[in-house]
């Protein structure tokens, strides 16, 4: 009930010095109010004042939970959260989580030890599917607001919000006209190479774009022949590309929507000779693809910015654990250099809030440099 | 003491190893020593920690299970079938799922036992196998929403602070440890481990004690696989992949010698609260996973090494006077 009373006393305060500064405040139709009956409503209500800016309060400790350690898209998004902590005074949250991405139960144990650290609040990148909601709700039990990125727990079950880095949906049609204009309007036939199959955010996309394929005619002569799994690993994604190679005498593309898949697949036609007959595309890493897309085995790709995915997520995390925001719809806040963002339900699932970052970096020859 | 010191030195190291890890994590981390930890600690490995008492049983008797994760999956993946299909009360599907996992090691253990194939070689087949069967069964999906009491045994303490799979497993650690040592089952295990030939002009039905043991591997694995699915709430093809490994690691560990013949139930108990606590106390200090599964290696390494070591350096003969 204290706790209650303080996080309310919090709120109240947070949303004066929102009003006194009044940056950017679109809406100022709502009145915020600071006596302590009024501001308890809003913990029910959608009806929030402006926009809160998240900024320093006390310190928190916070664990950044990622797939795995081992590929470089994550500590990218680490670097970002600990920009975030930087400036927000906040110690940096620990970066630790199993050692292989083939792992799919292995974040249980961290989220667990999390829980008896009692820390402040916990970001994961979800690597099963519900499995990992039994230990949110854990989490969440013990008063930790559980903040995912990059792959959400499917059920949202203890889970306060998404961060998302793009909208699944246009995942699913980004990778469908990146797959038209490869294969051109001709068609042809392509392969999926993913990470494991159990990921979260990898499933819905490849969900998304069987969904765009057949929602628009001008997809109609792409045929999907199969869709295999590298599980994030290198080698078994030059294995598993290979193999389709070779299955399919003609295929014209391997789309991995894996940064992992993407460069063993360009690496694996690359070694055998077969840019010409199959090109590669999906979601991959600028720095890892610009030897494929200069050479034209890989001519468009696309991706987001980890940091800055790394970046968002801890201010929504922070701003939750110290009572700036609230995890319900409607809520309007800024987070730092990246602006102003708002939490509202999850159309790509059936229940769960989402922020959604977006958008799409599209790289093509043009644009990779170097 | 001397005399129980000589006859159980490794049991001794790891005492000691056991202690320090104790003493070390309680002055790394302010969260280590608490009751609600202790119980933690024990429930984020239980699934695999039941295994490794059967595990241990089979290792003495001179053989190898490396087919108990798979048939963990393949247990988890026939219960959540009935679970889909829905025919039948979701009890009856657990209970299946269990016997599922005994039938898996009846097959094996007949393959071993009576047509005298290596274990080796069968279990590993069986490892394979029953992966594939599990993948096959529940093809690339999740399968969820089980029953509310059947997730809840799974996720919520039962008695008190005390959830269901731990009581479990002391049950049968305390059925194992009275199985092994004290009765006339544990000494043909024993004697079978040290030479199957000197057993079988013993007298002693060495087929029939194999054949057992697989099938009490196979049913530990399946009550395992439920318990995980239980835990996780729902179950995939991939369950408990890769986990004997950690299994066999745990008994070796525990001075169970994988030429069989030797090793206790004491020795075991200790490596697998040893491993444990060191892997709680490196999470608990915000150690990596790399470097978590890197300390079990050598914790391994150094369990082969050692008594090695110690064996050479009591064998050679005293150096001349100069």
């Amino acid at each position: 009930m204290r706790k209650r009373m303080r996080l309310a006393a919090l709120l109240a305060a947070v949303a004066l010095v929102a009003a006194a500064c009044g940056s950017a405040a679109e809406d100022t139709t709502t009145t915020t109010t600071t006596t302590e009956q009024d501001t308890t409503t809003t913990s029910a209500g959608v009806e929030v004042g402006g926009p809160v800016v998240i900024e320093a309060a006390e310190s928190i400790s916070a664990l950044f939970l990622p797939k795995c350690t081992n590929i470089p898209v994550f500590p990218q998004a680490n670097s970002g959260a600990e920009e975030a902590a930087a400036e927000l005074g906040s110690d940096p949250a620990s970066f630790v989580g199993p050692a292989d991405c083939g792992d799919s139960t292995g974040q249980i144990e961290f989220m667990a030890n999390a829980v008896t650290q009692g820390v402040g609040a916990i970001m994961v990148s979800n690597n099963a599917g519900d499995e990992l909601a039994p230990s949110a709700q854990a989490a969440a039990d013990a008063g930790i607001p559980v903040v995912s990125w990059d792959s959400p727990i499917p059920s949202a079950e203890g889970e306060s919000v998404f961060v998302a880095q793009v909208d699944f949906d246009d995942t699913g049609v980004v990778m469908a006209d990146m797959a038209l204009e490869i294969l051109g309007a001709g068609g042809g036939e392509f392969a999926i190479l993913s990470a494991t199959p159990e990921a979260a955010n990898q499933n819905a996309w490849i969900a998304a774009m069987e969904s765009a394929l057949v929602e628009d005619d001008k997809y109609a002569d792409l045929v999907l022949v199969d869709t295999v799994f590298g599980n994030d690993v290198a080698e078994d994604s030059v294995t598993q590309a290979l193999a389709l190679a070779d299955q399919y005498p003609n295929l014209g593309l391997i789309m991995a929507p894996t940064t992992v898949g993407i460069v063993a697949a360009a690496q694996a036609m690359t070694q055998e000779g077969l840019c010409d007959q199959v090109k590669v595309s999906g979601l991959g890493l600028p720095d890892e693809m610009r030897e494929y897309s200069l050479s034209g085995c890989a001519p468009v790709f696309a991706l987001w910015d980890f940091v800055d995915l790394g970046y968002l997520t801890y201010y929504v995390a922070y701003g939750i654990a110290t009572g700036q925001i609230e995890a319900a719809e409607g809520v309007v806040f800024e987070a730092g250099r990246m602006g102003m963002y708002t939490i509202t339900a999850d159309p790509t699932r059936d229940s769960g809030l989402r922020v959604l970052m977006g958008p799409f970096t599209v790289y093509t020859v043009d644009n990779i440099g170097g | 003491m001397s005399d129980w010191l000589s006859r159980h030195r490794w049991e001794a190291v790891l005492l000691v190893v056991l202690v320090v890890t104790i003493i070390g994590n309680a002055a790394l981390s302010p969260f280590y020593l608490g009751f609600g930890n202790f119980i933690n600690l024990f429930w984020l490995s239980i699934e695999k920690i039941i295994v490794v008492v059967a595990m241990a049983f089979v290792i003495i008797n001179g053989e190898i299970d490396l087919s108990v994760a798979s048939v963990m999956g393949f247990s988890a993946a026939v219960m959540a079938s009935m679970q889909v299909s829905g025919d039948i009360p979701f009890l009856l599907a657990v209970v299946f799922g269990i016997l599922a996992g005994a039938l898996a090691g009846l097959v094996q253990g007949l393959l071993i036992a009576r047509i005298g194939l290596p274990s080796l070689v069968v279990t590993l087949a069986g490892l394979i196998g029953f992966r594939g069967a599990a993948r096959v069964i529940l093809e690339d999906r999740s399968i969820g929403d089980f029953p509310e009491w059947f997730d809840r045994l799974g996720q919520q303490p039962l008695l008190g602070p005390i959830p269901l799979a731990l009581i479990i497993f002391f049950a049968i650690l305390a059925v194992a440890w009275v199985v092994l040592e004290r009765g006339s089952f544990g000494r043909k295990v024993y004697i079978i481990g040290n030479s199957a030939d000197v057993a079988r002009y013993s007298g002693i039905g060495v087929s029939g004690v194999k054949l057992r043991l697989f099938i009490v591997s196979g049913l530990t694995a399946g009550l395992a696989g439920v318990l995980f699915a239980a835990r996780l709430g729902s179950v995939r093809g991939s369950l408990a992949e890769f986990f004997e490994l950690d299994i066999i690691t745990m008994v070796l560990l525990g001075g169970v010698s994988i030429f069989g013949g030797s090793g206790t139930m004491f020795g075991v108990v200790l490596a697998v609260f040893t491993v444990l606590n060191i892997r709680n106390g490196l999470g608990l200090a915000n150690v990596d996973g790399i470097m978590q599964t890197g300390v079990v290696g050598l914790l391994l390494l150094g369990s082969v090494l050692v008594p090695n070591l110690i064996e050479r350096r009591r064998t050679r003969l005293p150096a001349p006077e100069p």
